[in-house]
């Protein structure tokens, strides 16, 4: 699939980016599915989405069209958030589908917004990306003026305004309740749930919210256009469709790809990204950034299909599928040391676990960096690192618990050579 | 009793470690397992007044539910009958969670445990390690909780802790220590939700967070001191207590607030102290919990304002005046003495008391000027009136202000009962948070308008929502044609479930305001309201005992009686009738004699013959009647000061030297009587004064999560009076307003809660609160007078004249200038009157 059709990142199918409303509605069919979608009962819509299968892309996997399904209809305010927060390390497909197909985001905005009835869709993104969220106030000005956007859309009486909105440069505001905090004016902190965001009290402004990531949206057109049975055949069973993966770390060629779910891990860093650099080889991988558990890059691993279902089984997550590979020049306890301290740099506060957890892992891991730590400060940040899992207001916390507890089950003797002095730390940190 | 269980409350049943449980629907789980269960499930940042977080994560609990089938919904049970339980895989906070019948929850575990002293731990990693000098070591959360959960180790290396700003300043009165805050958020909550004036904020994130202030001056509130209580660590300490005492050696003395109509129960921690002579001292004012008048609340004022009782210029000698000085004398002479002029007076005798004294003082002084065949009894100030009203169509028996909510409202008028009552300001306030339809009219902005109900449906006004801004000075025209001109606002307040109206004095004269309290007292009948609980009317009367001088027999109009018609002796009782009234001169200067029993050495007093030193409440037990008509009694806590005694002691004495019977032994002897001979306090006496109940949400125990040992009410809650009488809706005539001549402006008197009395000034830490004297008005009155804002300028007025700062803003309304009272010690007028202002050039200096 590769080399033939995308789904998402239709503009490679063509050999150039589609930005402009004409291109998009010459050359990738533009507005169809949405179209299409008006013309529906919402409830058809949602039942559409279900049927397909797809998940949500921003790192949960939660099925889209089953959020859809749990607004309220009867309530008269609802929202259509979209989640271009992209922080995750390791992640920058979002930026992509942004950049270079934006209409087909505005057009699977609009098709959630018109299925749940809501009133305007916000794009949060985060704050670097500045020149993305003029670009698509621009793209967002042409499909209003195309009749896409506003009062009683394409005639059918539904009517809904765009928006974007930049964050202020903090990793939390991507979480659903922190980011709606922080599209409030607030402090981005998460959200005690319930109420969850599709509940009324628990969304913006306390409405009935619908927040999707941007590759979740950017799916929805081709499913309304060529129906979810089409989009089942794509995938593995319970992981439907393609993803974005971003590939990145000690490999040939970096970069995003646009894979079926059923492609696996030797697949794509292997034939498709050309394998480690020249004279090295695979040692471990972080599927989905420095949120998910590392896995030794072992061939189990790599026949691996990277789909929710089958990463499950090897003891990982593909969450966003933020790919960062590393070879064997690398110590894996520097790579837990540059984790752990993005996330005491990123951790809201809010919470006692992850405050000052994250802050401690750090400082023992600041410890075992310079060679001044023993065996038992390794059992000892292990043991906080569990102490801190499961216990915190939101999944950062857990989040921050994951670099600690698998590099140390996997690699734990690269701790001990750092702890002990034995390897000084990597160059630059 | 003030318990979460009503009669119509739903009950359902939780299961509690094994056990079943009959819980309110809604509740919160963590006040529901203490309530029911006496399961103290260990929180930090959840406080029953306010909603959970789910912060600290401490209140960690296993969690289930009845399971049952999707499809059906029927409950699913195993092979022995039972109900099959679903337990979520991770442990919930407790805090967050509202109980709902089938909930199970385990809180004994081993997972339980292993999660609350992982949290301990956490919380311990950066704490510092200062407890033996900290204001909060020995009633502290965070230790009683390590101590129970906690592992006893640290794990963390020193050298690893977190170093930040131990005595931040947050504001004049409140300080932070960064390194121990915990980032509970309930000082930010309680600022947000309880006041309703989010001057505290989060700053920074992750191990940086940390408390900020966004309001210059710096945690500007009336109400700071509350987040001291609330702080389930040492991390925010007042200025007044800080460093000054260990928990443990403090005495708490059960007390009343002696500040206003409110009544707000305190506790007066005391120790023997070397700074006081080495007798008990008052150390610190702490709340005492009260759900029906303060709940765990009190104002800085109340907390702070303690120090008067040891001011340098507390009066300590009895003084009596020979020529144009005063000498030292005895009690026992000085009985005589008095008596003996009070005799030559042949019943020309009268008296005025202030809202300071206690229903046992005023008794015994009604008794000494009837019993000498006086009749007149005053009260002072004569500005607010219609304690009779307040007697009859008060609050009932059993009312609670924070019982309202929803379909609920209330009419706040000519009052600004931030600065008035700040606790009625607050309960009123958490009202209209629970759905209370909150009515604010006056003739200026106050910061209660801010929080009247949104209510797009009254349109056309000055300022926005259920808000009416009148003209100057009236007040009562508007509360009398309410339903004419008013009309929307008036039908929302007569259809409510229950109604209060606050009706105060502000820019009115003792006459206007008479007319607005029969004005409210007549919309309060014709509605329906008058007599339900829950529903009735309140005057912020000045004094802690408005309503107590009330029921003694003194009224405000027979103070102005008696002062058209002096008599040859006056006593005054804790009433600074000179400092506060500049026209008191004229007609103080045809008494005779004045007798003062007070405080002070203050104005009236040096004109007086016979200065007698009394008690204040701290060093004396007595009673006050609050603006609800509750009685409550309050306990000796501190030392006494110099030869003062109780106020009923020295007149009861006098009394006795006059052959008016013997004087009372105690104060419980005085109630006795009172008891007796006052209707309205038929069957009330100290023991019944001092009974208690357990109250919800419960806080005072012997939990270990609330802190602080002074909440738990030991000293009674008092006994709220039966209304008594029938008011019937009576037609009112409404007096004409001051007219201003030319060159002349109205000068409307305003309270100031924090100001320059003498009760006040003493302290001292709070002095850069006080606002300097102003006068405030509107642009077009300031243009004028050729006024801008910023000018001096010179107030003239009956009896004096003082220089001020004008503020020019149109904030007030057209044809009068605000001009608050005790701003400076010169005597400014006292109620509505007419002036001039005139722009001061040459430089000036403005007096404070």
């Amino acid at each position: 699939m590769a080399d033939s059709k995308h789904i998402v990142l239709r503009h490679l199918d063509i050999g150039k980016p589609i930005i402009k409303l004409k291109d998009y509605e010459k050359r990738a069919g533009g507005y169809d599915g949405f179209k299409k979608a008006v013309k529906m009962e919402k409830s058809a819509v949602i039942d559409e989405v279900k049927a397909s299968g797809l998940r949500g892309r921003g790192g949960a996997g939660f099925p889209a069209g089953v959020k859809w399904s749990f607004i309220p209809q009867n309530e008269p305010i609802k929202y259509v958030t979209v989640n271009a927060d992209e922080s995750e390390t390791g992640t920058f497909k979002d930026r992509l589908i942004m950049e270079q197909n934006p209409h087909q985001l505005i057009e699977g905005a609009l098709t959630c917004a018109y299925a749940i009835g809501a009133k305007a869709v916000y794009i949060y993104l985060r704050g670097e990306f500045w020149d993305v969220a003029h670009m698509l106030d621009e793209r967002i000005e042409e499909a209003r003026k195309a009749g896409y956007i506003g009062e009683n859309i394409l005639g059918s009486g539904f009517s809904c305004e765009v928006y974007t909105h930049l964050g202020a440069g903090a990793y939390i505001c991507g979480e659903e309740s922190a980011l709606l905090n922080s599209l409030e004016g607030k402090l981005g902190q998460p959200r005690v749930r319930p109420p969850f965001p599709a509940q009324k009290g628990g969304g913006l402004y306390g409405e009935a919210t619908v927040v999707n990531n941007v590759e979740t949206l950017a799916n929805v057109p081709w499913i309304m256009v060529n129906g979810a049975d089409e989009y089942k055949k794509i995938g593995t069973e319970q992981s439907a469709g393609t993803k974005l993966y971003c590939v990145s770390g000690n490999i040939q060629k970096p970069g995003v790809y646009e894979l079926p779910f059923d492609t696996t891990f030797r697949e794509l860093l292997e034939t498709v990204c050309g394998g480690p650099p020249e004279g090295r080889s695979f040692k471990a991988l972080l599927p989905s950034g420095g949120s998910g558990p590392i896995v030794p890059l072992t061939d189990e691993v790599l026949d691996t299909r990277m789909s929710y279902e089958d990463c499950a089984a090897i003891d990982t997550i593909i969450g966003s599928a933020s790919l960062i590979v590393m070879d064997d020049s690398v110590n894996i306890a520097w790579v837990a040391s540059k984790v752990i301290k993005f996330f005491a740099h990123e951790s809201c506060g809010k919470c006692t676990p992850c405050r000052e957890g994250t802050y401690w892992l750090d400082k023992v891991l600041d410890r075992i960096m310079a060679g001044q730590a023993t065996a038992k400060d390794i059992e000892r940040i292990d043991d906080v690192a569990k102490n801190m899992a499961g216990i915190t207001l939101c999944a950062l916390g857990d989040f921050a618990a994951n670099p600690i507890i698998h590099t140390i089950k996997h690699f734990k003797e690269d701790f001990l050579a750092m702890a002990e002095g034995k390897e000084l730390a990597q160059a630059g940190d | 009793m003030v318990t979460p269980v009503k009669e119509d409350t739903e009950l359902v049943t939780i299961n509690i470690d094994g056990k079943d449980y009959q819980v309110p629907k809604g509740g919160n789980l963590v006040d529901m397992a203490k309530w029911v269960a006496g399961n103290d499930i260990p929180v930090f940042c959840y406080h029953p007044k306010m909603d959970p977080v789910g912060m600290c994560r401490m209140c960690l609990i296993e969690l289930g539910g009845v399971a049952r089938d999707r499809a059906t919904g029927d409950i699913q049970y195993n092979d022995d009958g039972t109900p099959q339980i679903r337990w979520f895989p991770k442990l919930q906070t407790a805090c967050t969670q509202t109980v709902n019948d089938g909930m199970y929850i385990k809180t004994n575990t081993e997972q339980v445990k292993e999660g609350r002293e992982s949290v301990i731990e956490f919380l311990l990693t950066s704490h510092p390690l200062d407890c033996p000098i900290c204001d909060k070591g020995g009633e502290c959360p965070l230790q009683n909780l390590t101590m129970a959960h906690g592992n006893g180790v640290s794990r963390m290396y020193f050298d690893d802790k977190m170093h930040l700003n131990k005595h931040y300043p947050l504001g004049d009165l409140i300080y932070l220590d960064r390194e121990r805050c915990i980032q509970c958020a309930r000082c930010i909550r309680f600022q947000d939700e309880i006041v309703g004036d989010d001057v505290l904020a989060f700053h920074e994130r992750g191990r940086r967070l940390q408390i900020i202030t966004n309001s210059d001056p710096g945690f500007d509130t009336y109400f700071s001191g509350n987040t001291t209580d609330i702080c389930p660590v040492g991390a925010l300490t007042t200025g007044d207590f800080r460093f000054g005492a260990r928990p443990w050696e403090l005495t708490e003395v059960p007390s009343i607030s002696p500040w206003d109509a409110a009544g707000e129960n305190i506790s007066l921690s005391t120790r023997l102290d070397r700074d006081f002579g080495g007798k008990a001292m008052i150390k610190r004012v702490m709340p005492r919990q009260n759900e029906y008048v303060n709940e765990i609340w009190i104002s800085d004022k109340t907390r702070f304002g303690h120090h008067f009782t040891r001011s340098d210029n507390r009066l300590s000698k009895i003084q009596i005046r020979k020529g144009s000085n005063f000498s030292e004398s005895t009690w026992d002479s000085t009985f005589k003495a008095v008596a003996k002029t009070l005799k030559e007076a042949n019943g020309s005798v009268a008296a005025i008391a202030g809202g300071s004294a206690t229903n046992e003082d005023l008794y015994e002084l009604a008794q000494l000027v009837t019993g000498l065949g006086g009749d007149k009894l005053g009260a002072w100030s004569p500005t607010h009136t219609g304690a009779d009203l307040v007697a009859q169509v008060g609050l009932p028996e059993g009312s609670n202000l924070g019982e309202l909510g929803a379909g609920d409202a209330i009419l706040v008028i000519a009052s600004d009962l931030e600065e008035e009552v700040p606790m009625w300001r607050l309960r009123l306030k958490t009202a209209q948070d629970r759905g209370a339809y909150l009515v604010v009219a006056n003739g200026r902005n106050t910061r209660l308008e801010e929080l009247a109900t949104e209510d797009p449906n009254i349109k056309g006004r000055v300022v926005d929502g259920a808000a009416i801004r009148y003209e100057a000075g009236s007040a009562a025209a508007v509360m009398a044609n309410l339903k004419k001109s008013n009309k929307d606002i008036a039908k929302k307040l007569a259809d409510a479930n229950h109604l209060v109206i606050v009706a105060g004095a502000e820019g009115l004269t003792l006459e206007g305001h008479r007319a607005l309290v029969q004005s409210a007292a007549n919309f309060l009948i014709d509605s329906g309201h008058a007599g339900k609980v829950n529903s009735g009317l309140l005057v912020p009367l000045p004094g802690a005992n408005g309503m107590g001088l009330h029921y003694m027999g003194f009224s405000p109009e027979t103070t102005q009686d008696i002062a058209a018609n002096p008599p040859k002796v006056l006593i005054v009782l804790n009433a600074e009738i000179l400092d506060d009234d500049p026209t008191a001169k004229t007609w103080l200067s045809q008494v005779d004699t004045v007798i003062t029993l007070g405080y002070f050495m203050d104005a009236i007093a040096r004109e007086s013959k016979f200065v007698l030193p009394v008690q204040t409440f701290a060093e004396r037990d007595g009673s006050f009647t609050n603006g609800e008509r509750r009685v409550q009694r309050f306990y000796t806590a501190q030392g006494p000061m110099g030869d003062a005694i109780p106020a009923w002691k020295a007149v009861g004495n006098i009394a006795q030297a006059a052959d008016l019977g013997r004087a009372k032994l105690s104060a419980a002897a005085v109630m006795v009587a009172i008891a007796k001979n006052v209707a309205a306090f038929e069957g009330i006496t100290y023991k019944v004064l001092a009974r208690t109940e357990r109250q919800f949400p419960d806080v005072g125990g012997d939990d270990k999560y609330y802190g602080g040992n002074a909440y738990q009410n030991t000293g009674g809650i008092g006994k709220q009076i039966a209304l008594s009488g029938t008011a019937k809706s009576e037609k009112v005539t409404v007096p004409d307003a001051l007219k201003a001549g030319k060159g002349e402006i109205v000068l409307l008197p305003t309270t100031r809660l924090y100001d320059r009395s003498h009760m006040f000034i003493p302290t001292v830490m709070v002095r850069s609160r006080v606002s300097l004297p102003f006068v405030h008005l509107n642009p077009k009155d300031a243009k004028a007078l050729k006024l801008a804002d910023g000018d001096y300028a010179e107030v003239n007025y009956d009896g004096g004249s003082v220089r001020v700062r004008a503020v020019v803003s149109d904030d007030v309304s057209v044809g009068a200038a605000v001009f608050p009272r005790k701003l400076t010690e010169k005597a400014t007028p006292l109620v509505p009157t007419v002036g001039t202002i005139t722009k001061v050039t040459e430089p000036a200096q403005i007096e404070g």
